[in-house]
This record gives C-alpha cells, structure tokens and sequence, in this order.
C-alpha cells in the first residue's frame, strides 16, 4: 500500500507532491544538455581533444615522439608534459573542494595531498591521463594520432591491494610527496587516531560483552550517464568553458588559479548535468586545463568528453572496516572503536574525506551519548582507479560495520536491535531515546511488518524447500543540516517580479536531476504567495553562467532543496517592501498603511477595499523590481534527522542468488520540500545502494593491474527488472532553524541499504557475509557448500 | 564539415544516404564527414542535431540512444548510419507534442512512485522504447513493462515512476481510442 507523507504545516506550494518544473522539457528530449551545445554541426571549426593514458599501472615516460602524430592529416596540435605551457602548472589535486564551497589553490581541502601532475610522466593506474594530448578534426583522428606517438615506458612494479601497499619495500607511488604509501596526517582529516573520546580500554573493561566484526565495502563507480565533457574557447584573454560541470564557479576558480588569468576572464556556462552522484565531485579536472591550452594554442574551440570506458575515473573507496563494539547486559553500548583501511587508489583526491571527515560528523550527531570512542584509519596509495566522491561518501562504508555492530550486539544480548538502537544513538542536544529516531525505526518496522517476519537467523519457514526469507535493516544519522552546511558562506538568490507580475527567479545553482529547480519554484512562489501568483508564473533561470549570475549553490547533495529557498522567504519580504513603496502613491497612502495578500492590496484600516497588485503594478511603473540577497546559512545547533533502510530478501540455497523483494527507506525530513521529488530521491537512490549490494564492483586483473570492466556490460548497473519494490517514507520529526528547517535527503538514501540486505541474509539463512556485493558464491561457500 | 541535407520529398538515386526520418526524407551526401562506421546515433547527433539522442555507451548496454526504427525500437549507436538507408526513422523530436507518453513521463507524481525523471538523461530513450511498447502492446501488464524497458538504464533509479508513467500513457491510449 502506497501512502502519501502528512506534512506537519499545510503550505500552497511547499511539500507538494506535482510534476517536476522541467518534466516536459526533459521527457520530450527538448532539455539542452552540455553535449547538445557540441554537436559537431553547431560548432563550427571545432578540434577534438584526446589524451594518452597510461596501459600499464605504474610506469612512467622516458621519452615522447609525437612527429609521426603531429604529421598526421586532420592533426592540429599536439601538446606534451615537455611543452613549458604544461610542465609550469602547479602540482595539484583533483579535489580542491568537496563542493560545498568555493576554494583556491592555496585553501584547497587537501593541500597535504598536491599529489597530481598535469599531464605528468609518472603513470600510476591503467587509464591514467599522462604525456600528451592530441586535437583534431574528429576523434577518430585524434585516437590514430594516439596511436601513432611512441613512447617509451619504462614500466614499474606496481601494487593492487592496500596492506600490500603497507609493507616495506612494497613500490612507492608518489616518492615526491614520501616514502610510504600511507597518506599521512591532513589538515582536514587529522591524525590516524582521528577520533578519540573517553577511553576505548575503559570501554572494554566497562563492558559485560564484547564484539568484533570486519566489513569490506568495494570499489563502486558513480556512473553519471552524462559523460563528463567541456568546450573550450580562449579568445584575446577571455576563456569560456561550456561544460557539465556541476561546480560552476569552482571550474572558474580552478582555471583562473592554474592557467593565471582573472576571474572576470573566465567564463563557466553549464546548462541541465545528467546525473552527477558524487563524480569527481570538484571543479578541478585536469582535463580543463589541458583543454584550455588547446583551444588558446590553436585558436579554435576544442572539446574533450570521456568516452564510456573514460568514465570509470574515480568512485568510492574501497574501505575494510575492524570494529568492536563493548556493552553492558542491559544494552548500554560502553564502546564503539574502530580501525580502517581505506583503498584510495592512484591519487588521494578526496579519499581522506570519506575516511576520516564523514566518521567524524557521524561521531558528533549520532554517538553523543556513547562514553568511549575512538577511530583510527589508514589511506593508502595504490595502483588502481582513483576514489573520490560518491553519493553517501564515507557514511556508506561506515554504516556496514556500524549496522552489523548494533544487529550482532542486538543478537547476543537477546534485545531488539531497533531497542538498543533507541537506547544508544543520538545527537548531544536532545536526551536519549532520540524522537527522530525512535520515529524513523517503528515507522519502518511497522511497513516491513518486522515483528511478524523477523524470526530467529536461519530458522525461518523454507519456501520451495530451499528458499529463505529474513528481514534486516539498518540506520544512520543523517547529514545536510543547515548548520552543517556554514562552509557554503552566502547562499544567493535574485528575485525580478516583473510589471506583469510574472517572476525571474535566478537561484544560481546546476541542475543535476536532484529537481532542485522545482524545489526553487515551489520555494519562491510559497514566499511570494502574497502576490497571489502560481509556481506557474515562476521563470527559473536554468542555465549557470559565472558571467551573469552570482556564485552557486553547488549540488554535492539535496540540500540546495532548501537552503535557497530559505534565502527567498528573506527576499520575499524585500520584494513586498518594494512593491509597497511603489503602490502607495497610486493610493495616496504610505507603505505601512498597506498590505499585499492572496493577489491583492489593502489598506490595513479597511480591509474590504482592495485592489489587484497585479494592475497596480502594471500602472505605477514598468521597471521590474529586483531584489539580491545573500545570506549564510543558519548555524543554530539544531541536531540531525535519522535515516533507515529496511529490506526483505529472499535467499536461494541451490544458487546462491540473493532476491531483494522489498526496500522501505524512512527518511526524517524537517520539512519536505517536494514530495514528488523527495521520494525520487529515495527510491532513486536504492538503484545504487542494491547495485553495491548485490552486482556492481571494478574487478582488476591480479596479474597485471588492468581493470576488465570499465563498461556497462561487465559492469552491472540494476534495470527496471532487477529492482525490487520500494516503499519511500518521508517523516517531519527533526526540525531545523529557519522557515522550513529542512535538510538534504538525496545522499543518505544509499547509506543503509547495503547493510540492511546483508542483516536480511542473515536473518534468512543464519550465516554472516560481511562484504560487498554479495555474489552467489559467496552465498554458497557461506553455507558451506562446495562450488 | 557538416553534410549538405536537403529535404525533397524524391531524390534521384545518389551515392549517398536517403532516409526519412520523423517524416522528412534526409539526403546525405557521400562527401560528407561520415565514415563507413558512422553509427546511426552519431549522424543523428553530430550531424543531424537531433540531440534528443544521448549517447552515454556507445556499445548498446545503455538505451539512452532508442529510436524507432520502421516500428520498431532500436540502439542507434548499434547500427550503423548505412544499415538505416531506405529505413524509417522516428526519434524523439519526432513525436507529437502531445504524445501520451511524453506527457505521462513529464507529469507522473502519484505518491509513493516518486517521478518518472530526474537528471532526464535517459529519458527520451525510455520515451521512445515506451512507444514502441504501447504501438505494439497498447496495454502492457507489469511484466511486459519491466521486460520492454530492461535494456534501458536510470540511474537516477525512477524505474517505479517509469512504469507508472507506462501504466497512465496506456490508460490514455485505451482512453482515447475508445
């Protein structure tokens, strides 16, 4: 049984569940993408861009000939790691900022890890983008020029697997930076004990039980469909860069810092993203600038994309959780300790984050009430993909070891696991039990009907004599609150009500699919209300141009749902003030005699008289009204929402295949912007979250480092038939400061998923997998049979 | 370069490529940039700036690339732009703007099934082998649905809103045929 969400307040627009703003647009394919504006017929004189990658998982380059591909018919330019235009660009990183907010060279997140060449010569992982780039007339061209340079390699000894890449003597990936592979303390993440409450000896002697576990979480990849791309013009000192990057203003920033030209010279313009879920989650590819210089060097605009292949360019870490949990009999957690060690491939990026940053937030809002805690992680450099961003990042791979945790613990005391999740888990401003989540678990319980499918692991009734049913969930705190979102600084919003009282409605910010934009219009016209006009006379602005609109909200999540429209409801009173000063004289009364409500103005002292804002409007002048405002977010300490999974499987003992039959994921919301769009969000995200879980992981040849996947065939996305039925709950318990006192929803609803499936098995068959996907052999060989 | 196109109805024998698509008849002449490996999606794309046409694969495993080709849904990045000479070509411009299909994936909303797109990249590919469905089957059942549209991917995961907006455009079809 489907049910719709019951908001707390009754708003017009806020909350709604309705189409999208742009659905037709979108659905009849009118929707201008960043690669619609390349098309080879709209552009004329454009060059095509295509960079050599590395064969081999550590080599590097002795020597370039590029003659014979300089040579070739078609070939415009061939620019190499010797050219000076190249070989002064700073060292840097692909990670400048985790898009929160805007960032240089020098206050980069990771400035410890300036680990990346441009177009280096030192090749750490197969498809590494090092030695030379081509431009061409087509990208057939550019591939033959490819071909035709010879290289010398000299090829190195490389190392796949991370406590490999621990030991002495094992190969040294950036000797620049160290002799170790182990990434060390950073300015961000911290030391390797990065989190140290209490003591974790006195949470084990406190303890009447103890438990460990071990977790792997593999190597996902985000897989946008919207293959990255930019085009590239430098005319005189100008460069406009049309691009799907999602970090508008971030691209600009990391263009102007590395090529050394003004802000106001560069120009970033990105229309609709198809999907971005986390991919290389910044502004700061190498590839623009490389890009940049073609197109300043050959005087044409120049393209770039990633081919599909190209698009396994970085994803989530491979993380191995150890934890341990200590309790005493009544379910009081004394300890939570816990010790990774995280895959962070060729190059750092924003790996730290997702190891160290994500468990601290975590730390803070959910384990307040836990006396002794203590993490301690491990990034290590190896000879594979690249991790960066993914959508959860660093909360997926914490809540496997968490969820498992809490369900073994809940297991050996004989306790529900949902009770002593209530009894444990909570934020440092409200006393335990936590409403939200108490409010998040017996909602999920009660659609998974988890009392009366929830039986002992393993004992459940065989269906067809071999089949298993269990019940599993799993939960965490959520992030994206507004106080967690200060480092954005201003939030920026322009309001124009035009003389017909129509709305510009410039909400800087790239629509990644997430439908902001419709949580903007819902937004605006819910705090233009007043005017009596409908989010159908609302015009969202849907292209980001650096050169015209102030800086954007970037979408590293569904946050931007909110934080501009609490930005609006402050402009609204702006634009009431205006219009009010305006009217007045055509009434012969000053402003605060008058009042604007449903379409209409009034005078305050007789409120029958009344007259249409809209003809007033039209008659006192046809100057639109416009209105600016910044503001930084609110930081009042208003704690988080929870989040939980819970997931029905069914497990087939002759095969091993795992059958996800139903997902009820429960988010608290504060306030829902868009109903519609929330529950996208939440069954949209299970698409990943079930791919993790059961299918999706990079899989490298041992031997010789080479990934044999890097494509949608091998590597196994969830189709429509593969989905299960997912229930989408959407709670208003937890409430912000603010007009809404919303939060981001749309990363968390991956995070307990993976978990909530292996609690299911679990409970289906009585035997423990603890790493992700979970393959039919695994299954098999967990029950002890032979494959 | 882009190829010269002209759009008479008749065109004499050429050495190039006729194909009518969305109802107009495309000459492409054999002097144009196009290469024998020219897929169907890319002259589509790159030369016809048809670009309701997406391309995240290239290799078939996507659906983003779904035209209709004489009735039936094909990847236009598997064929290639020589096999669809003679052939009828329908692609997403091509549809009327009213089509129930369209409109049903643009407005799905019904509660508990989230929207039929987010991102919208994928989308016209799921639009055009939706169509082809309901032209063959015009009312479906859930089977048939997430059979159709398996090849295609979201991986902004809207398949529920997806075989919801399937489930109202055949409802409108049988509506407005009855």
């Amino acid at each position: 049984m489907k049910q719709a969400y019951t908001p707390r307040v009754q708003r017009r627009y806020v909350g709604a569940y309705r189409p999208r703003v742009d659905g037709i647009e979108k659905a009849s394919g009118k929707a201008k993408y960043a690669g619609d504006l390349m098309v080879k017929c709209r552009v004329p004189g454009i060059l095509y861009a295509k960079v050599l990658r590395s064969p081999f998982p550590h080599a590097r380059i002795r020597s370039l000939d590029v003659s014979q591909a300089a040579q070739l018919r078609g070939v415009a330019d061939v620019l190499t790691f010797e050219d000076p235009d190249v070989a002064r660009l700073k060292s840097t990183n692909a990670g400048w900022t985790d898009g929160v907010d805007t960032l240089s060279y020098d206050r980069m997140m990771w400035r410890r890890f300036r680990d990346r060449r441009v177009l280096g010569s030192h090749a750490r992982w197969v498809g590494d983008e090092v030695g030379a780039v081509v431009a061409a007339e087509s990208e057939d061209i550019a591939e033959e020029a490819l071909r035709l340079i010879k290289v010398d390699w000299e090829v190195l000894p490389f190392v796949l697997d991370p406590v490999d890449a621990m030991a002495l003597g094992a190969p040294i990936l950036h000797p620049e930076l160290g002799d170790t592979n182990v990434l060390p303390k950073d300015t961000v993440g911290g030391a390797d004990v990065f989190v140290n409450k209490g003591d974790a000896a006195r949470g084990v002697a406190d303890a009447d039980i103890v438990l460990n576990a071990t977790t792997t979480y593999h190597n996902a990849t985000q897989n946008s469909l919207d293959n990255w791309n930019c085009l590239i013009e430098w005319t005189g000192d100008h460069i406009t860069v049309w691009s799907n990057s999602y970090e508008a203003h971030q691209t600009r920033m990391h263009i102007s810092q590395m090529l050394d030209v003004p802000l106001n010279n560069v120009r970033v313009v990105s229309p609709y993203v198809g999907g971005q879920f986390g991919r290389g989650d910044t502004g700061d590819q190498p590839f623009f600038l490389f890009t940049a210089l073609l197109a300043k060097r050959t005087g044409r605009p120049v393209w770039f994309r990633h081919s599909r292949r190209e698009s396994f360019h970085d994803g989530r870490q491979h993380l191995r959780y150890e934890g341990t949990i200590g309790a005493k009999r009544d379910g009081t957690i004394t300890l939570l300790s816990f010790k990774s060690i995280g895959n962070v491939g060729a190059y750092a990026d924003h790996s730290m984050f997702a190891i160290k940053f994500a468990p601290v937030e975590a730390t803070e809002v959910a384990f307040a009430h836990i006396p002794n805690v203590r993490f301690e992680a491990h990034g290590v450099y190896t000879n594979k993909m690249p991790a960066c961003m993914m959508r959860g990042v660093g909360n997926s791979q914490l809540n496997l070891i968490l969820g498992r945790l809490v369900d073994g613990l809940a297991e050996a005391l004989d306790i529900d696991p949902l009770d002593l999740a209530c009894k444990n888990f909570g934020h440092p401003w409200e006393d335990l039990p936590n409403k939200s989540l108490v409010a998040v678990l017996r909602t999920g319980a009660a659609r998974i009907a988890w009392n009366e499918k929830r039986h002992p692991p393993g004992e459940g009734p065989a269906v067809d004599g071999f089949k298993r049913h269990g019940v599993g969930f799993s939960f965490h705190p959520g992030w994206h609150a507004e106080w967690q979102e200060l480092r954005r600084g201003e939030v920026h919003v322009t309001m124009t009500v035009n003389a017909d009282c129509s709305v510009t409605l410039d909400a800087p910010t790239v629509e990644t699919g997430t439908g902001s934009n419709t949580c903007n219009v819902l937004g605006c016209a819910e705090a233009l209300s007043f005017l009596g006009i409908s989010s159908d006379d609302i015009h969202w602005v849907s292209t980001m141009d650096t050169d015209v609109s102030p800086q954007d909200c970037v979408q590293t999540d569904s946050s931007v749902s909110f934080l501009q429209s609490e930005v609006m409801a402050a402009a609204s009173r702006e634009v009431k003030t205006k219009l009010l000063e305006r009217i007045a004289p055509l009434l012969d009364a000053t402003p605060p005699e008058l009042d604007i409500d449903g379409g209409f103005v009034c005078r305050r002292d007789t409120p029958g008289c009344r007259r249409n804002v809209k003809e007033l409007l039209y008659e006192a002048s046809l100057d639109p009204i416009t209105v600016a405002v910044s503001r930084r977010p609110l930081g009042t300490l208003t704690g988080i929402p929870f989040i939980a999974t819970f997931a029905e499987v069914e497990v087939n003992t002759d095969t091993g295949q795992v059958l996800v039959l139903r997902l009820v994921v429960v988010n608290d919301c504060g306030t829902v912007m868009y109903a519609s769009g929330a529950e996208a969000q939440q069954i949209g995200g299970q698409c990943i979250a079930l791919g993790e879980s059961l299918t999706e992981e990079i899989i490298y040849d041992e031997r010789t480092g080479y990934p044999l996947n890097f494509n949608w065939i091998d590597y196994q996305i969830p189709t429509m038939a593969d989905m299960p039925e997912i229930d989408p709950v959407l709670l208003e318990v937890w409430r912000g400061d603010g007009e809404y006192g919303a939060c981001g929803l749309g990363e968390g609803t991956v995070t307990c998923t993976p978990r909530a499936v292996l609690n299911a098995i679990y409970n289906a068959i009585g035997v423990r997998i603890d790493r992700i996907p979970v393959k039919p052999e695994m299954v098999l060989r967990a029950l002890g049979k032979t494959i | 370069m882009a190829p010269s196109v002209t759009t008479q109805e008749t065109v004499a024998r050429s050495p190039g490529l006729q194909l009518l698509i969305n109802g107009q008849t495309y000459q492409i002449d054999s002097g144009s940039s196009m290469t024998p490996s020219t897929t169907l999606a890319s002259l589509l794309r790159e030369h016809l700036a048809l670009t309701g046409v997406k391309i995240p694969c290239d290799q078939g495993a996507c659906g983003a690339c779904t035209v209709i080709m004489d009735g039936k849904a094909v990847l236009s990045c598997m064929v290639l732009a020589v096999e669809a000479h003679g052939h009828q070509i329908l692609t997403i411009e091509g549809l009327p703007s009213d089509d129930c299909v369209v409109t049903a994936f643009a407005e799905q909303s019904e509660p508990g099934y989230g929207t039929a797109l987010q991102c919208g990249f994928c989308t016209p590919g799921f639009v055009m082998t939706a169509r082809a469905l309901l032209d063959r089957v015009p009312s479906p059942t859930v089977s048939e649905i997430k059979e159709a549209l398996s090849g295609n991917i979201c991986r902004c995961g809207c398949y529920p809103g997806i075989a919801q907006a399937v489930r109202h455009a055949s409802e409108l079809t049988a509506k407005e045929s009855a």
